[in-house]
């Protein structure tokens, strides 16, 4: 399934902005890395749009910086593959909330990792860090465009 | 590390519940088929390395400041050759 929403994500976006602690989401796998760690709040914070905060809830001060990728990052489409969409359950792209791992770099720069987006059910709030069928063609740091 | 010679369509059983089928041996590249339920992640070692680094660098603590973006300026997916 090829996911190229422009829609931004604006429900979660607004109940992680307001609920009192964000969203909560569900990564029964984890990260790559972080296999042990299930549970997330999905935080939005005030000015720091088009920023989410992906912050563990047994430990609120560890956390990923996300970001929704496809305004800031053209021709991005991932190609998710049929288990990974059976697993979250999506029927159709729009269920699927993409955002993306930011690493701040220091010296004021940022990168994006492309190659494993988290994808989200937006009505289940389960997630996955999958490996899109096309991540060959993206990078684990590519340069968000910063303003100088 | 257990090691285990198979041939061209033989399988090894993991747990009872994961399959791995040597599917076609070419030269030297061997196609590897697996069955494996949706809750066991599979991956090429070189990607789940690869992100597993990218995740380890951006985890944050505390309340970093966050960058302002140009949003006049989309750049595009880096698509290699």
């Amino acid at each position: 399934m090829a996911i190229q929403s422009m829609q931004t994500a604006e429900l979660v976006e607004k109940q992680a902005a307001t609920a009192n602690e964000g969203v909560v989401i569900h990564l029964p796998l984890g990260l790559l890395g972080f296999e042990q760690v299930h549970w997330y709040n999905l935080w939005a914070l005030p000015g720091e749009a088009p920023f989410l905060w992906l912050r563990r809830r047994d430990d609120c001060s560890l956390g990923f910086l996300l970001i929704s990728p496809f305004e800031h990052v053209s021709h991005y489409r991932p190609d998710v593959h049929q288990d990974d969409v059976a697993y979250l359950k999506l029927n159709s792209p729009s269920d699927a909330l993409v955002l993306n791992i930011v690493t701040l770099q220091g010296n004021g720069k940022a990168t994006v990792n492309l190659k494993g987006p988290l994808i989200i059910n937006r009505h289940t709030r389960i997630g996955k860090q999958v490996v899109p069928r096309n991540a060959a063609d993206y990078s684990v740091q590519h340069p968000l465009p910063v303003a100088t | 590390m257990l090691i285990l010679t198979r041939k061209a369509g033989e399988s090894i059983v993991i747990d009872g519940r994961i399959v791995i089928t040597i599917s076609r041996i070419e030269g030297d590249v061997v196609k590897v088929g697996i069955d494996a339920p949706a809750a066991v992640p599979v991956h090429r070692r070189e990607v789940y390395d690869e992100i597993q680094t990218s995740n380890e660098a951006a985890l944050t603590t505390g309340q970093p400041a966050v960058p302002k973006l140009d949003r006049s300026a989309a750049s595009p997916a880096a698509t290699p050759p």
